[in-house]
């Protein structure tokens, strides 16, 4: 249990091992693409079973209204880009908000949230736990709405991680979210909504 | 729950080929999982990659004692408890002991091999906390009290069918074979079990020494579940799941997933990087990281110090001829496929698990899709020369070494094969020898030799002078 005893045993285990540089430079690990970043997360985040949409900011709430349709129940984190449109959009499409805690999430069957970043290359969004980003409202619910402004788009993991010691330092806890949740335990068959949504859909605000 | 490894392998084996569809349902999972792991690095340069990635492994291990050091100093700033546990009774004895401290009764857990390594569901049970696995497969597993028959894919060995009756009967529902129903009902079911909770425990893909923080992927949403719900949070980490930074996570995360499913990236990755701060509200209010030794630090340096490398994906599995007929419940460990076949022997020992290195055909598929090129096949091979020389008996020695002066000479090498052509005549039937009698035997009980020729190439080149028959 002692920690220097520990690693005593490690270091002298591994006297006399070759030890390797780390490599200066890493081959991409994926397709690296060209066009435009929102193209290519819509295309991705469509593969992993979510869906993108470019939205003008003066047409968010007539978006949102049409997307929540059928949701009677909504929460809505105290922190999230053009929180004001996306209030309209609720109110106009009827839903009833919830308070952000845990049991209202747990009833609601719609969570809105923001965004830190979006990953081009893979459809993913990345969600910080801050004051105001509750982590339940995004996790709990059926469906996920996630509103991220078009210029927090990265193209790639090497732009995600360069940004990560930074994020790592400010929140406790970060997960990049890549469409719905998902199982194939039950003879490799997919099944959406396990435990997280079952349904993701991100608005992407023209900047 | 032991009770799976009991017997030999060969008679573990058994079972598992007399399994009705056993092996055709491994089979279209196996196949499965291998056309996606192609797909997925397809429009990369994957020999780079994962050469790569063995660099990145290599210089992490072998630097392991400064960057957990680095990792558990780090870690501590953040408010993170890290312990380090030399056995696997050590670290039971530590989750126990918060467990205590918080008047635990309920656990909910994330897919994590390293508490199957160290036995953490019977302990629990025994100390009267309840535990819940959360990974949909390790659910069934825990309900059909089984262990994990995969590493990445725990239940591939259960029918629909099968899941059906395990539902309906631990909970009295009425449901059909379809799995989008099944997995709605778990759904449910654990939902409630998440909400109730007092502690979350999950493993780790990999920790970052520079900020000490620690990654887990599912793309069920277990682990977010496990580290957004319950006051504590306790991870399980094998010592050598360690990366220098998250540069080299870029690389390594999607080198993982894709190996393991397919993906560039799970639908999650949790990344934890300490306990709830003041500010944020939600989140645990504890988080600790047990960093298990286990018999690995007796792998470093050791002939086999590169299966340390090891990321856990489970792609030998997939493509292992042998696994994919006998599943993996015949290897009888915790690990099982052919990086099983070397881990099992070397943290369980040659009295456990020694007669694992020879479940292979060494095909050497299993070596051309690590990941982090491990050769596992040569590991294997080195795992059976250590094994036979720790057990040969005085009569074996003596056979073995009068058998390699014999065959280091020309003269006698033909001599004795003279001998074997008069000496086989009795049991050659129709050119081949299906039956003979001990020791010869332990080898045609599986398969047929074939007869030796009449002449040798040589006898024949001699007469001929080349010209042909």
């Amino acid at each position: 249990m002692d920690r220097r005893a520990f690693l005593g045993v490690v270091r002298r285990r591994l006297a006399g091992v070759a030890a390797p540089d780390l490599p200066s430079d890493l081959p991409p690990t994926f397709a690296t693409g060209d066009g435009r970043l929102f193209d290519r997360f819509a295309a991705e985040l469509e593969i992993a079973g979510g869906e993108a949409i470019h939205v003008r900011l003066d047409e968010l709430s007539a978006r949102v209204a049409v997307r929540v349709a059928g949701c009677a129940t909504v929460v809505v984190a105290p922190v999230v880009d053009h929180r004001e449109a996306v209030l309209e959009g609720l109110a106009h499409a009827g839903c009833r908000l919830l308070e952000p805690g845990r049991d209202g999430a747990a009833r609601a069957d719609l969570g809105v949230t923001g965004a830190v970043l979006g990953v081009a290359a893979t459809g993913s969004v990345l969600l910080a736990a801050a004051q105001g980003a509750p982590r339940t409202v995004g996790l709990l619910p059926p469906f996920h709405l996630v509103v991220l402004p078009e210029d927090r788009l990265v193209p790639g993991f090497e732009e995600l991680f360069e940004q990560m010691p930074a994020l790592a330092a400010r929140s406790s806890n970060l997960v990049l979210v890549t469409g719905p949740s998902r199982t194939a335990d039950i003879e490799m068959t997919l099944v959406r909504g396990v435990h997280g949504p079952g349904r993701v859909t991100v608005l992407v605000v023209a900047a | 729950m032991r009770d799976v490894s009991a017997g030999t392998f060969e008679q573990r084996a058994h079972v598992g080929l007399q399994t009705p569809g056993l092996a055709a349902a491994l089979g279209r999972a196996m196949d499965h999982r291998a056309v996606q792991r192609t797909q997925a690095f397809a429009g990369t340069d994957e020999p780079a990659v994962r050469a790569a990635g063995e660099a990145i492994r290599a210089h992490t291990v072998a630097n392991l004692d400064h960057y957990l050091e680095r990792f558990a100093e780090n870690a501590a700033t953040r408010g993170t408890k890290v312990v380090f546990a030399t056995t696997a009774a050590e670290a039971v004895e530590y989750v126990l002991r918060v467990l205590r401290d918080h008047g635990a009764e309920l656990v909910v857990k994330g897919k994590s091999m390293v508490s199957e390594e160290i036995g953490l569901n019977p302990a629990l049970g025994s100390a009267g906390v309840e535990v819940i696995e959360t990974d949909l497969g390790e659910y069934i597993v825990q309900l059909a009290g089984e262990t994990p028959a995969h590493i990445t894919t725990p239940a591939v060995h259960k029918t629909r069918g099968q899941v059906r009756d395990l539902f309906n009967r631990a909970h009295g529902a009425d449901l059909s074979d379809d799995p989008a129903e099944l997995t709605r009902f778990a759904r449910g079911v654990l939902r409630e079990k998440f909400l109730a909770a007092d502690v979350g425990i999950t493993g780790v893909n990999f920790a970052v020494a520079e900020t000490g923080s620690f990654t887990i992927v599912t793309n069920e949403g277990n682990a977010r579940m496990c580290t957004s719900l319950p006051r504590v949070h306790i991870a399980l980490m094998g010592m050598e799941r360690i990366v220098p930074s998250f540069r080299e996570l870029s690389l390594m995360l999607p080198l993982l997933t894709a190996s393991a499913a397919g993906l560039g990236v799970t639908a999650y990755v949790t990344f934890v990087n300490g306990p709830r701060q003041p500010e944020e509200p939600d989140g645990p209010e504890e988080v600790h990281v047990v960093v298990l030794d286990n018999g690995r630090s007796a792998i470093l340096g050791s002939e086999f110090h590169s299966v340390m490398h090891c990321i856990r994906c489970g792609a030998c599995l997939n493509v292992c001829p042998v696994f994919r007929r006998v599943g993996g419940h015949a290897y009888g460990a915790v690990y099982c496929g052919p990086i099983g076949a070397v881990l099992a022997p070397l943290l369980d020992g040659f009295n456990a698990a020694g007669d694992l290195p020879h479940a292979s055909s060494l095909c050497v598929a299993c070596t051309e899709v690590c990941p982090v090129n491990i050769p596992l096949h040569e590991c294997l091979l080195g795992l059976r020369r250590e094994i036979a020389r720790s057990r040969a008996t005085r009569g074996e020695r003596f056979a073995f070494a009068w058998w390699g002066r014999l065959w280091g000479n020309a003269r006698t090498y033909r001599w004795s094969a003279r001998l074997a052509r008069i000496g086989q005549l009795p049991l050659v039937r129709r050119r081949r020898i299906r039956r003979a009698p001990f020791p010869l035997s332990r080898w045609t009980s599986a398969r047929d030799m074939p007869a030796l020729a009449r002449g040798s190439f040589r006898e024949r080149w001699k007469r001929t002078e080349g010209r042909g028959p």
